[in-house]
């Protein structure tokens, strides 16, 4: 039976900085390449979710306008499906915007401190005596080793796989994680979710949250199909399930090139 | 400020320049600037209110490219002596450093018209003591995203810049809606720039194209052809002052964005008083400027390669200009994506750019080359519904992928390099082009 997956593209007009659509461009030829059968829909505002409908959820950041024009139909119309969805064991990937906005608070661009849908038990607060600016630059981190060890089950065939993520960061919020939530990463070079914790991005079940653009899936195939495991997983209910082992030649030199250029460990 | 006190600061910017030069430290294009800048701020409202008439001409892309238009038009008008800064040099120290260069001992400047390419973060700092007659604003894209923050503050930087010269004629482009409505409020006279709605509709701007309201005057190009030689034949037609009608114009710039720098060339040139014929000759005469659309050749033994530069700064010029490459038949392709500061420190706008229309051209082969280069490689096989028959090469050193792009190609060959900023200067330096070449 070939496999099926629906991918949702949260707000792809207004939350669509910094490349974040090539994570989508990655999970859907990936999807192509393995042979799994992959549509991506789009929801923008106005529109409403069908819970139980998606299999990955995908949501950017935007620019402050934009991501203040999002904010209430966020919670409107889209909460309730995203709740549900991701509570049933939904793959979730939020970048920057979309990362915060999963949290309990998000930075809004005046630097207030806005609700967001409290799914995952991370706050994000203004930047304060710490951090001067915008946390900008080459983020190379590590792989929480759970995470990594996950990995190498997820595979038909035996396959490298890197134990670090590398990507590029431009946020001035200042990420806190709460109890019940790990890190995705721990940081190598660059900031990550705030400027002295060391650690980046976030998890809780299946939400995953990061502050890598780059775009973060392109030269993290790993994690990318490591999303799409999860995802094939929950909705075949199939913990043996494995994915084929594609190439990745040049993602990897891409990937490698980058750890060796920008990280300092 | 005195005119006296400019003498000594003159005489040590050009005995600066001069000492530069000698080291062989650079053109000597910004640092002048930038400490008479810093330590003699009056210097520059005492040069330029010695200039009758003043352009400036800002926006995300095509600033250069419609400055040396019009510059090219305005050369041929008897009278007119006229002053530019250098390409690129468009922050207030590069402008500075010009009119520095070109004031004589005594501070003066001989000079009628200044035409200036202002970058947008500085048009609010200088437009209040430039006081411009034109104010042109090209577009606003996303550019370099990773420098300013956000392109709504650029917007509204520009904005606070007009704001400033409540004389000063606006020339915006009347598609992009975020420069469509940039004097929204303000008292400015606008003119607006337009592609007929086919042509249009291909530009990724922010937002749903601009329509042009009955009361908004300004120029359309329509019947846009784009030649196989990559020069590019439009007609112009609609109101400035007076009804205008130019039914055949040619450039040497290929693309639908230089059709618009045509248009506000055109457009200031006619506001500046210069007649048609002058106008569309210096048009027709004018040399792309430089990474956009200009052919360098190399030349070794008897074999010749012609290298096709055009420039990529942002999604929106990366994907136009793949637009063009759909035309070329066994297209050759060079990509030199560089990630110093002035191309962007984040590649991420690479998966912004449209790489998907490469499937409707004819490729040869490509070759990745810069800092970079591998993310592009990356770009590519996620593009690419087929891989090209060769496969995509991967080469960091630009001095290796022009050796070797030459050492692929036959004789008298074109092969197309799209750089981004920092890799077009050194492209042209390894073939023997400095900065200064305007």
């Amino acid at each position: 039976m070939p496999y099926a997956l629906t991918l949702t593209h949260l707000y792809p007009d207004h939350l669509n900085l910094y490349g974040d659509t090539g994570n989508l461009i990655v999970l859907k030829r990936r999807c192509q390449w393995m042979g799994i059968d992959c549509t991506v829909q789009s929801l923008t505002m106005g529109d409403r979710p069908t819970p139980g409908h998606t299999d990955l959820y995908f949501m950017g950041g935007g620019q402050d306008n934009d991501q203040v024009a999002v904010v209430d139909d966020f919670h409107q119309l889209k909460a309730d499906a995203i709740q549900a969805d991701t509570g049933a064991g939904t793959v979730f990937l939020g970048v920057c915007g979309g990362y915060q906005l999963m949290g309990h608070t998000f930075l809004m661009g005046n630097g207030e401190e806005t609700p967001g849908l409290g799914i995952i038990n991370v706050r994000t607060k203004a930047p304060g005596t710490e951090v001067k600016q915008r946390c900008i630059g080459n983020l190379v981190v590590e792989l929480s080793s759970t995470i990594h060890t996950e990995m190498t089950t997820m595979y038909a065939a035996p396959k490298p796989i890197p134990r670090t993520l590398v990507g590029f960061e431009n946020h001035s919020g200042q990420t806190y994680l709460g109890e019940g939530v790990t890190p995705l990463a721990k940081t190598i070079t660059g900031f990550g979710n705030n400027a002295t914790a060391e650690y980046e991005g976030a998890r809780y079940r299946n939400v995953f949250g990061s502050y890598m653009h780059g775009s973060l899936l392109p030269k993290n195939p790993h994690f990318a199909d490591y999303l799409i495991w999860l995802a094939l997983r929950r909705k075949y209910g199939d913990d043996a399930l494995t994915l084929p082992a594609l190439g990745d030649r040049e993602e990897l030199e891409a990937h490698h090139y980058a750890v060796q250029r920008y990280g300092r460990g | 400020m005195n005119q006296l006190l400019l003498i000594p600061i003159v005489a040590f910017a050009k005995l600066l320049t001069w000492v530069l030069k000698l080291s062989g430290r650079g053109s000597g294009t910004a640092l002048p600037g930038y400490l008479v800048g810093k330590y003699f701020p009056s210097a520059l409202g005492a040069l330029v209110s010695q200039i009758p008439i003043i352009v400036a001409i800002t926006g995300t892309n095509g600033k250069t490219t419609t400055q040396t238009m019009l510059s090219a038009t305005l050369s041929r008008v008897p009278g007119v002596k006229m002053l530019r800064n250098k390409a690129g040099a468009n922050l207030s120290q590069g402008i500075l450093s010009e009119l520095l260069k070109q004031s004589n001992v005594w501070g003066r400047l001989d000079v009628t018209h200044a035409i200036l390419e202002v970058e947008e973060a500085t048009l609010p700092r200088i437009a209040a003591l430039l006081q411009p007659q034109i104010i042109a604003v090209t577009n606003l894209y996303r550019d370099q995203l990773d420098a300013y923050g956000e392109i709504d503050r650029t917007e509204k930087l520009i904005r606070d810049g007009i704001a400033q010269c409540p004389q000063a004629v606006v020339v915006v482009n009347g598609d992009d809606p975020r420069t469509a409505r940039l004097t929204n409020g303000l008292g400015n006279r606008t003119y607006f720039m337009s592609l007929a709605a086919d042509y249009a509709k291909f530009l990724p701007y922010e937002g749903a194209l601009h329509q042009r309201q009955p009361q908004e005057a300004g120029l359309e190009a329509s019947q846009i052809r784009i030649n196989p030689d990559l020069t590019t034949d439009f007609a112009i037609h609609g109101t400035l002052a007076e009804a205008v009608e130019m039914p055949q114009v040619r450039t040497a710039s290929p693309g639908f964005f230089h059709v618009y720098n045509a248009l506000m060339a055109i457009a200031m040139a006619k506001l500046l008083g210069v007649a048609d014929d002058t106008a569309l000759t210096g048009l027709q005469t004018f040399k792309p400027a430089f990474g956009r659309g200009e052919i360098l050749t190399k030349q070794v033994g008897a074999k010749q390669v012609h290298y096709r530069l055009l420039l990529v700064k942002n999604p929106a010029s990366f994907s136009l200009s793949l637009e063009l490459l759909k035309a070329i038949p066994a297209l050759k392709l060079v990509l030199a994506i560089n990630d110093n500061t002035a191309d962007g420190k984040d590649v991420s706008w690479l998966w912004d750019s449209e790489l998907e229309r490469l499937n409707q051209a004819q490729i040869d082969w490509i070759l990745c080359t810069g800092i970079r280069a591998k993310d592009m490689a990356v770009r590519l096989k996620y593009a690419l519904d087929t891989p090209p028959p060769e496969p995509i090469l991967t080469l960091e050193p630009i001095r290796e992928a022009l050796a070797r792009s030459f050492d692929t190609a036959a004789a008298g060959e074109t092969i197309f390099v799209m750089p981004t900023y920092t890799a077009m200067l050194e492209f042209r330096k390894l073939m023997g082009k400095t900065l200064d070449i305007v």
